[in-house]
């Protein structure tokens, strides 16, 4: 039963992360979109090593010292919510356990918080700079065919226009 | 070209088995006639493909596995996943098709991929790897990182003038424990040794390589028939851990070929019960460790009910804590400590 109380928790609007409660959800605002690019202000959500299964590819056989098996990848399921992360990024079989218990944190964020997780806010932020960015070359082009408008229109026949 | 492809799986074929028994069967399979290098060029991702299937067709193990593994190595990157996008459909070299055809020509001959790339990852180090030296495992990355943990939570003993903390590993192989260790930990100062002089040769190359060699001592000597310069050169330490030699002798031979043809048996056989370099390392253990200091081992999953009633009836100094397990759920790993006692064995005081 205690597993599945941070999910229920998510789904009343409550959410706690590493004890602090979080009432209301931030409104979305250029503070916050400028903290989410900080990794170490990152709010994913801390995982519980009992609501996790792993399983490492060695064989049937008895390990360790017996074995020499090359293949690494791990696989990691969360129980509560069912979600499956693969990685064999690595040589390393430790490694490929922290970055899937990386990967996992940042789906459960987007799960658990939806509009609010650090993936969709990382987007929201790219995609507001890169209107910002058109809108400004588009003011600018806007500002030089102004200008080249209002040369035209002053030059006289005859006149140096430099 | 096909000659020199196979003079090289050849070569990677004088296993390192029992001394001087070089098995006729194996030299047949040896001579099995290497691919033919392909006439025009071809693409990483044909290469793989390719030799894909002789593995398969010849019954070399992890063929997906080896050729991913070398092929990757070959472009510059450790993994296939970590190959840039369009890197496998590119057109390799004549060079590079050669090096591939060479290396897993090598693998032809069942040896370990650590040993046809000559390298290999263990934790965040990438470790140069050698026949006979034995490769390491992914279960004693574990090892470290339970060591870690336990190293950084207590205050522990400040051994030396310098506050510095000593660790001895025993059967250091390639390094990659002792090297892992002080990797993590800049206030921790190793000392290691092993029988072998291949391994001790190639844990001070690592070490080298790593920038840590001012850091590490590496001895060559055998704990079974010299405890006692062991004792005089390492102690004290306020840790001692080892992945010693545990198979019990009769399940050598039905190891992998990969195993029982390219790595040093006596990194692998721990005698009759598995148990022969362990009993020696807890036997010695209370005259090399700090009160309180404590002996980390990785064993076969049969061996921690029988240390811990061992050690209970012949080391008196020692105190079995606890065992832990593997990735796989096997026991793996016995935590011991030393009790604290009034005796300095290496003052003598009696």
């Amino acid at each position: 039963m205690s597993r599945l109380v941070p999910f229920i928790c998510c789904m009343y609007g409550r959410v706690t992360w590493r004890g602090l409660p979080l009432l209301t959800p931030l409104p979305p605002g250029l503070p916050r979109v400028l903290a989410a690019g900080k990794k170490d202000l990152v709010d994913f959500p801390v995982l519980n090593e009992d609501e996790l299964e792993e399983q490492f590819v060695r064989g049937s056989g008895p390990g360790g010292q017996a074995t020499n098996k090359t293949s690494n990848c791990v696989v990691l399921k969360h129980i509560p919510t069912g979600i499956v992360v693969k990685c064999h990024q690595t040589r390393s079989v430790d490694i490929n356990r922290k970055r899937a218990r990386d990967i996992m944190r940042e789906k459960l964020d987007v799960v658990y918080k939806g509009e609010l997780s650090e993936v969709v806010l990382k987007k929201k932020e790219a995609e507001l700079r890169k209107h910002e960015k058109r809108k400004k070359a588009n003011d600018n082009l806007e500002r030089k065919r102004q200008f080249k408008e209002a040369l035209a229109a002053d030059s006289t026949p005859g006149s140096d226009t430099v | 070209m096909w000659r020199t492809s196979l003079r090289a799986g050849c070569r990677g074929c004088r296993g390192f088995g029992p001394k001087g028994i070089w098995g006729s069967h194996a030299v047949r399979r040896c001579s099995a006639p290497a691919p033919a290098l392909p006439a025009g060029r071809i693409t990483a991702r044909q290469a793989v493909d390719v030799w894909k299937r002789h593995f398969e067709e010849r019954g070399v193990t992890e063929p997906d596995n080896s050729s991913h593994y070398i092929i990757a190595h070959l472009l510059g990157a450790k993994t296939i996943e970590s190959l840039e996008h369009g890197k496998l459909t590119e057109f390799l070299s004549r060079e590079k098709t050669e090096q591939m055809w060479q290396l897993c020509t090598r693998r032809l001959s069942r040896m370990p991929v650590q040993y046809v790339i000559e390298e290999w990852d263990f934790r965040d180090l990438t470790l140069k790897m050698r026949p006979p030296v034995f490769i390491p495992r992914p279960e004693t990355e574990e090892l470290v990182e339970l060591m870690l943990t336990d190293l950084e939570m207590e205050p522990g003993a400040k051994v030396g003038a310098d506050g510095q903390r000593t660790c001895l590993e025993v059967g250091c192989g390639s390094g990659a424990i002792s090297l892992s260790l002080l990797n993590s930990m800049p206030q921790l100062k190793s000392i290691a040794v092993d029988q072998s002089q291949d391994a001790v040769d190639l844990t001070r190359e690592n070490a080298l390589r790593l920038g840590l060699q001012d850091r590490l001592q590496v001895y060559c000597i055998d704990v079974l028939k010299d405890a006692e310069t062991v004792v005089s050169l390492c102690s004290p330490v306020s840790a001692l851990v080892s992945n010693p030699p545990y198979l019990f002798s009769e399940d050598m031979t039905s190891l992998e070929p990969e195993i029982f043809r390219f790595e040093d048996h006596a990194a692998l056989d721990g005698g009759k019960d598995g148990l022969k370099v362990i009993k020696q390392i807890l036997t010695v253990a209370p005259q090399i460790l700090t009160n309180h200091g404590r002996v980390y081992l990785e064993v076969d999953p049969r061996h921690p009910p029988l240390i811990r009633q061992w050690v209970e009836a012949n080391v008196e100094e020692m105190h079995y804590v606890e065992t832990r397990h593997d990735i796989n759920g096997r026991p793996r790993f016995c935590i011991l400590q030393k009790k604290k006692s009034n005796k300095d064995h290496r003052l003598d005081q009696d």
